[in-house]
C-alpha cells in the first residue's frame, strides 16, 4: 500500500431533482487499499460509487484517476481506466452461461464456445472459484453470481473494484471467502471500495473507512482509528444514540381465537404446506432465510399471487376466505406493507399526501364517483403527524424523502385503511437508524390497539425485540415456533438453517 | 426471487422539459407560418384549424387516458370507423337518429368492455390485446356490414352531417364545441374522480396499485370504455366532415400514429403515470399547426408524414440536449 491516490474526488456534488445525493465530497482511494464506506441509507454511499464507476455523472466537482481529471460518460469509460463495479443486484445476464457473462463486452467478432469457456475457466481457477463456466448465470446462488462478477472485473484487469453491499446476500462462510479474496486481490495491488451496513465487517476487513451522512463526507481515516460507537456517532451525528432494545414481557393474546388461520398453503415451489395462526393484539414474527417463502405466503393471503396456487385453506375470523384480488383482502381489513417500496410499495411520482390518500381511497372511496380531496388531504396530514413523517410539506414528492420517511408513508398508506391485520414485510429495510426505532414503535402500538400483526423480518434482533410469538420459515414451511420467552437468536438460526 | 434488496435511495427524476420544447416549437412554427404563408394568420383559417383538429383531439383524449394508465389502445381508429359505420348504416336504413346513436354507443361500450376484459381479466398486454381487437373489429365490420367494401357515402340529408355541419353558437362550429366537451370530460375524469386517481396510480406503479387494494379491474373497464366513446365521437365528426365512412383510414392511414404523436409530444410519457389534458392540448396544437401550414403550402401527404417523423425526433433530441441523460436515467427510460 502506498500513499498515492489512484482515484480522488474533489468537491464532487450530485444532484437529483434539486436534492443533493452527494454534496461537495472529497474522497481518496489509495493504491492497494481496502476502503469501507459506511453511513445510513441515503447517506450518499451508492452515489459516490456510481460516480466513480461512471454510472452517473457529477453535477459539480472533479474526479481524477492517477492525478489526471477524467469525465466518465458511461461505465465503459470507467472500465477502460480499470474501474469496475460489482453491483448489489448483480448485473449478470441470466440467460447466458457463466463463461459468456465473464467475457461479456470483450467478445471477438466470432467466438468459439470452447475458447470462451477456457478463458473463463482460467480466470475462475486463478481466483480459486468453484463455479462451472458452462452453467447458466440465472441458476447460480447470490454468492456465486457475485464471484462471477468479480471474475469479470479481474478479466478486465480492473485496478479498482467497487462492491455495493457485497455481503448483504451472503452466508457467514461466503462472507469470509469474499474477504479472503479481497485480501488476495489487494496483494496484487488492486484497490477496493466496499459499502457495508455491518460495522464490524468494515472495522475488521478494511484499511481505511469513510463515513457519510446526508450526502456529506463526515470523516475518513485508518480503520484502526475507529471503533463501533465512534462510527455510529459519525453516522447519525448528535441526533440520537443507537436504538436500545428494551426488554418486554410477553403479553398474553387478547383472545384465544385466531384472527387469521393458514392451513397447508402451497404455491409453486416457494410455499410448501405452510400452516400458522395469528392472534389479535400480538405480533407474530416470521423469521427465516431469504427465499424461505415468507413474502410469497403473504402475497397468497392478500390474493396478489394466484398463479401456481397449489391448494390450502385460509380463514379470517373463522370464515374461510380465498381472495382473487388484493382489493377483496383490503375490503376485509387486511393490509400488506411491501418489502420493496420502489417495486410495489409506493407511487413514486406522487406526493406523500397522495400516497396516503390513495390508501384511504382504495378502501373507503370505492363507491364514490368524485374524489373526496378534502378528506384525503385531512387524513394525510393527520397520519403524517401520527407517524411523524418528516417532509418539508405534504406535496413533496415521496421519492425525495429519506428511506425512513418513505417507509412511514407506505405504512401510513396501509394504516389509513383501518385494517384488522397488517403484514409488515421487512419493515425497516433500507431505513435510516433513527427511523428504525420509530417504525418499530408504530408496529408495536398498532398491535397493542388489538389488531393482528405479522412481522416478516430477516433481521433477528428485530424479530426478537418485537415478536410475541416467533415462527421460523424454512423452504416454504413453518419449521419451528417459539414463545417470546423461549426464543433466542441461536435457536431461531438453528431452526432456519438445519 | 421476490425477496430482493431495495436499491438505495436517491433515484432522480427528470423534469418534463419536452412539454416546454414542444410549446416553443409550436410558437416558432406559428410565427414562421404567419410571416411566410399567405392565409395562415386569418380568423377563417383559425376556424378551419380548430374544426379539422376536433377528431384528432378527441382521439388523443381517449389515447391520453389509456397511456396515463400505462396502457395503449391500438384499436382506437378501428373503433372510430366502426362506430361511425354502425350509426350511419342504421340511419340509412331508416332508424331514428337518437336510437341509432344509442345503438352505436352500446356497440362501442361493448368493444371497450372486450378490450378491458382482455387486459384486466385475461391479462393480455394492452398492446397485443388492442392490436388483435383492432384487426377483428375492422374485419368484422368491413365484411359483415359493408360486404367487403371500404366506403359508405353519406347523403347530404344524413342527420349527423346536418347536425355537425351546423354551429352551436355563431363562430363556434359543432365539432369544436364537441372537442371542448371531450376535453372537459377528460379533465373531469382525470382530476375529479376516484377512477382518475386510480388511473394515475396504475400508470405510476401497477403492482402497488393492486396491492393497495385499488379497483384496478373496474378502472381498466372505465379507461377502455371511455376511449371507445371518444373514438365514436371522433368517428361521427370525421364522417360528417368528409361525407363518408372510409375504412382506408384504418388500413393505410397514419391517423393512429398522429394520435400517439400528439399524446407523446404533449409530454405524456408512454410509461404512464403523468400528464393531463394540458399535455393533450399542447401536443395537438403542434400537430394541428404543422398539418395546416403544410397543407397551405401544398405539401403532399407523404412529405407531411416525413416532416412529422422528423419533428418527433427533433423534439426528443432537443429534450435530451436540454436535459442530458446518464447511464442511470437511460435504463429507466423516459418515453
Amino acid at each position: 500500500m502506498t500513499d498515492h491516490p489512484i482515484v480522488s474526488l474533489r468537491g464532487v456534488t450530485k444532484t437529483y431533482g434539486g436534492i443533493d445525493a452527494l454534496a461537495d465530497a472529497d474522497f481518496d482511494l489509495l493504491q492497494g487499499e481496502i476502503h469501507a464506506l459506511v453511513g445510513e441509507n441515503g447517506a450518499g454511499k451508492s452515489t459516490l460509487c456510481k460516480l466513480i464507476a461512471g454510472v452517473v455523472t457529477p453535477s459539480a466537482g472533479t474526479i481524477s484517476v492517477d492525478g489526471a481529471a477524467v469525465v466518465f460518460a458511461t461505465p465503459k469509460d470507467a472500465s477502460r481506466r480499470g474501474i469496475s463495479m460489482v453491483y448489489q443486484e448483480t448485473s449478470l445476464v441470466p440467460q447466458l452461461t457463466v463463461a459468456q457473462n465473464i467475457v461479456l463486452g470483450r467478445e471477438r467478432t466470432f467466438n468459439s464456445v470452447r475458447r470462451v469457456r477456457n478463458a473463463a475457466r482460467q480466470v475462475l481457477q486463478g481466483l480459486n472459484f468453484k463455479v462451472d463456466p458452462s452453467q447458466l448465470a440465472g441458476s447460480l446462488s447470490a454468492a456465486k453470481r457475485q464471484m462471477v462478477e468479480i471474475a469479470r472485473a479481474v478479466l478486465n484487469e480492473a485496478r479498482v473494484i467497487i462492491f455495493d453491499e457485497p455481503t448483504a446476500a451472503l452466508t457467514p462462510e461466503e462472507t469470509d471467502h469474499l474477504f479472503d479474496l479481497m485480501r488476495s486481490l489487494k496483494r496484487k495491488g488492486v484497490s477496493m471500495i466496499f459499502i457495508s451496513h455491518a460495522l464490524e465487517e468494515a472495522l475488521r476487513h478494511s484499511d481505511r473507512i469513510t463515513v457519510l451522512r446526508n450526502g456529506r463526507v463526515m470523516t475518513s481515516g485508518p480503520a484502526s482509528s475507529f471503533d463501533r460507537s465512534l462510527l455510529i456517532q459519525h453516522m447519525i451525528g448528535d441526533e440520537l444514540k443507537e436504538a436500545g432494545r428494551p426488554a418486554r414481557a410477553a403479553r398474553p393474546a387478547l383472545s384465544a381465537l385466531p384472527i387469521l388461520q393458514v392451513e397447508n398453503v402451497r404455491m409453486g415451489n416457494m410455499v410448501n404446506n405452510m400452516s400458522f395462526s395469528v392472534f389479535p393484539g400480538e405480533i407474530t414474527g416470521i423469521a427465516g432465510l431469504i427465499g424461505s417463502g415468507r413474502s410469497e405466503v403473504a402475497k397468497v393471503i392478500m390474493g396478489h399471487t394466484k398463479r401456481n396456487f397449489g391448494g390450502g385453506r385460509i380463514w379470517l375470523d373463522g370464515r374461510e376466505v380465498r381472495y382473487r384480488l388484493p382489493a377483496q383482502a383490503v375490503a376485509d381489513g387486511i393490509a400488506y406493507v411491501s418489502e420493496d417500496r420502489k417495486l410495489d410499495g409506493f407511487f413514486e411520482t406522487m406526493s406523500a399526501a397522495d400516497n396516503i390518500g390513495l390508501g384511504w381511497l382504495a378502501k373507503f372511496g370505492r363507491r364514490r364517483l368524485r374524489t373526496p380531496l378534502q378528506t384525503m388531504r385531512r387524513l394525510a396530514s393527520e397520519w403524517e403527524r401520527r407517524l411523524s413523517i418528516r417532509a418539508t410539506n405534504l406535496n413533496q414528492p415521496v421519492l425525495s424523502l429519506s428511506g425512513g420517511n418513505q417507509q412511514k408513508v407506505v405504512i401510513a398508506k396501509s394504516l389509513v385503511q383501518n385494517p384488522r391485520l397488517v403484514i409488515f414485510d421487512e419493515p425497516t429495510r433500507g431505513v435510516d437508524v433513527g427511523a428504525i426505532a420509530e417504525i418499530r414503535s408504530i408496529i408495536r402500538g398498532f398491535a397493542e390497539s388489538g389488531a393482528g400483526v405479522i412481522l416478516i423480518s430477516s433481521y433477528l434482533p428485530e424479530i426478537l425485540e418485537l415478536s410475541d410469538r416467533i415462527l421460523v420459515a424454512k423452504s416454504g414451511t413453518i419449521a419451528a415456533e417459539f414463545s417470546r420467552a423461549e426464543a433466542s437468536a441461536a435457536k431461531i438460526l438453528h431452526a432456519a438453517i438445519h | 426471487m421476490a425477496e430482493r434488496r431495495t436499491r438505495s435511495a436517491a433515484g432522480g427524476r427528470r423534469q418534463n422539459t419536452l412539454e416546454l420544447v414542444v410549446v416553443a416549437l409550436t410558437l416558432t412554427l406559428i410565427l414562421t407560418f404567419a410571416i411566410f404563408v399567405d392565409g395562415f394568420a386569418t380568423p377563417g383559417n383559425l376556424r378551419v384549424v380548430l374544426s379539422n383538429s376536433a377528431s384528432l383531439v378527441m382521439l388523443a383524449c381517449g389515447m391520453g387516458v389509456v397511456i396515463i394508465s400505462r396502457g395503449l389502445d391500438l384499436s382506437l381508429i378501428a373503433q372510430m370507423i366502426s362506430g361511425a359505420l354502425v350509426f350511419s348504416i342504421l340511419v340509412t336504413e331508416g332508424v331514428s337518429a337518437p336510437l341509432a346513436l344509442l345503438i352505436a354507443v352500446a356497440a362501442m361500450v361493448l368493444v371497450g368492455l372486450i378490450n378491458a376484459w382482455l387486459i384486466a381479466y385475461a391479462e393480455i398486454p394492452a398492446m397485443l390485446a388492442t392490436l388483435a381487437s383492432a384487426m377483428f373489429i375492422s374485419g368484422l365490420f368491413r365484411f359483415a356490414v359493408l360486404q367487403g367494401g371500404f366506403l359508405l357515402l353519406l347523403p347530404k340529408t344524413d342527420p349527423v352531417v346536418v347536425f355537425l355541419a351546423g354551429e352551436l353558437l355563431p363562430g363556434i362550429s359543432m365539432p369544436v364545441a364537441l372537442m371542448a366537451l371531450t376535453l372537459l370530460l377528460t379533465w373531469v375524469l382525470l382530476s375529479q374522480t376516484t377512477a382518475g386517481r386510480t388511473i394515475y396510480a396504475m400508470g405510476d406503479n401497477f403492482q402497488a396499485a393492486r396491492l393497495t387494494g385499488l379497483q384496478v379491474r373496474t378502472v381498466t373497464i372505465v379507461i377502455y370504455v371511455f376511449a371507445a366513446l371518444t373514438a365514436l365521437m371522433a368517428g361521427l365528426v370525421t364522417s360528417a366532415a368528409s361525407g363518408a365512412v372510409d375504412f382506408r383510414t384504418v388500413t393505410h392511414g397514419s391517423l393512429l400514429f398522429d394520435v400517439i404523436l400528439v399524446v407523446v409530444l404533449g409530454g405524456i410519457p408512454l410509461r404512464g403515470g403523468r400528464g393531463g389534458v394540458r399535455n393533450i392540448i399542447i401536443g395537438a396544437a403542434l400537430i394541428a399547426t404543422m398539418r395546416n401550414g403544410m397543407t397551405l403550402m401544398n405539401f403532399q401527404t407523404q412529405s407531411q408524414d416525413m416532416l412529422k417523423g422528423l419533428v418527433l425526433l427533433a423534439a426528443i433530441i432537443a429534450d435530451n440536449y436540454v436535459n442530458p441523460r446518464d447511464a442511470e436515467t437511460d435504463t429507466v427510460g423516459d418515453l
